[in-house]
């Protein structure tokens, strides 16, 4: 049990897929400018980086590893995330017509996210158990979110602020988004043994 | 059915729900009742150059924009091309991400701990967490039909778009 746990804090935080692993940059730069839509895409991420991650897993341990296909990982990897993608679109669309239609307007597409695909990488070079994967898969997802949430909350703040014309939007944000980084490299200070 | 257009609201008044905004193009007129497609398409935000791509097909941000039409009681009277600005309540956004992909999520995670912890093998908790995977889709179509019941659903027209709005609205 103890060691789900550390593998969770130790996905979330201290290898953070957005501040420590440089992944999914352009969500977090591009969808952060409200709290409410940052929540929002961080359960859509969570949900289809959990989801195919559990495909990856099954992918790579009953067709790639066995019949000696890791080359092809990469690109695998990358129709087995369009599938998981397609599929939680048809599945909300079939569940609730009015959901869809209304997530649709606020939540951006989410296939593009590199995020994705790093964290399905991630889980082959850990060579984990399904349900270590599952979880570090969720906890990566839970990671991004948190710190979506955060930088969210910090540019409604920053939009009130007043900040030099030539520091103006994007400048300031990425001056913010590396002061984050920097408190959040604080958690590599956790000692997990 | 067809969205209501959104009663008057003051924006200043500080006991009114916030509203999130989203831009949407009205792509057909048919009665009483326009059909806008929505404009924001990917996760950086990039949304007026590629509604100029022109690309069509499966996974293209075509289609994908295609299945996400939506009608709007066309009262104000809208015709075809014009671009207005929709909105929800910021809590209706919040629980509509929540009952379509936070409520799924936690059973099927739940599900695969409990079976990871009674059978202990990889393969009873995969076909665990598929099955719960399904049952919490079932429970997020009941809570979808208990949102839309009380139209929390439905966004609201709220203005016509300006000329240089972009879907980066802060």
């Amino acid at each position: 049990m103890q060691e789900y746990i550390l593998l969770m804090v130790g996905a979330a935080l201290v290898n953070n897929v957005i501040l420590a692993r440089f992944l999914g940059l352009c969500s977090f730069m591009g969808v952060t400018t409200r709290i409410d839509t940052a929540i929002g895409m961080g359960l859509a991420t969570t949900f289809v980086i959990t989801v195919s991650s559990m495909a990856n897993w099954g992918v790579e341990h009953y067709l790639l590893v066995p019949y000696g296909l890791g080359y092809l990982r990469t690109v695998t990897f990358i129709l087995v995330i369009a599938g998981a993608v397609q599929f939680t679109e048809m599945t909300v669309r079939k569940v609730s017509p009015p959901l869809f239609q209304m997530l649709g307007i606020y939540l951006p597409l989410i296939t593009t996210n590199c995020a994705v695909l790093g964290v399905a990488l991630l889980l082959v070079e850990g060579k984990m158990t399904f349900i270590a994967a599952t979880l570090f898969a969720f906890a990566s997802s839970l990671g991004y979110s948190l710190v979506m949430v955060i930088f969210a909350g910090l540019r409604e703040r920053l939009a009130l602020a007043e900040v030099p014309r030539l520091f103006a939007g994007p400048p300031i944000g990425f001056i913010v988004a590396s002061l984050l980084a920097l408190a959040f490299l604080g958690f590599s200070g956790i000692s997990t043994s | 059915m067809p969205i209501d257009v959104a009663s008057p609201e003051d924006p200043t008044d500080p006991l009114q729900p916030a509203l999130v905004e989203g831009l949407a193009r009205v792509v057909a007129v048919e009665g009483g009742v326009a059909w806008l497609e929505p404009e924001q398409t990917t996760s950086c935000g990039a949304c007026a150059s590629s509604g100029l791509c022109g690309s069509k097909g499966i996974g293209t941000s075509e289609s994908w924009l295609e299945r996400r039409r939506f009608p709007l009681t066309n009262a104000p009277g809208l015709v075809v091309g014009e671009r207005v600005v929709v909105g929800v309540h910021e809590r209706a956004l919040l629980k509509a991400s929540g009952t379509a992909y936070g409520f799924p999520l936690v059973v099927m995670l739940g599900a695969g701990a409990v079976a990871q912890w009674i059978a202990g093998s990889d393969g009873i908790t995969m076909a665990t967490m598929v099955v719960a995977l399904g049952v919490g889709l079932v429970g997020a179509r009941l809570g979808a039909r208990w949102l839309g019941a009380r139209g929390q659903l439905a966004p609201r027209f709220l203005r016509r778009a300006s000329a240089g709005e972009t879907c980066r609205i802060d």
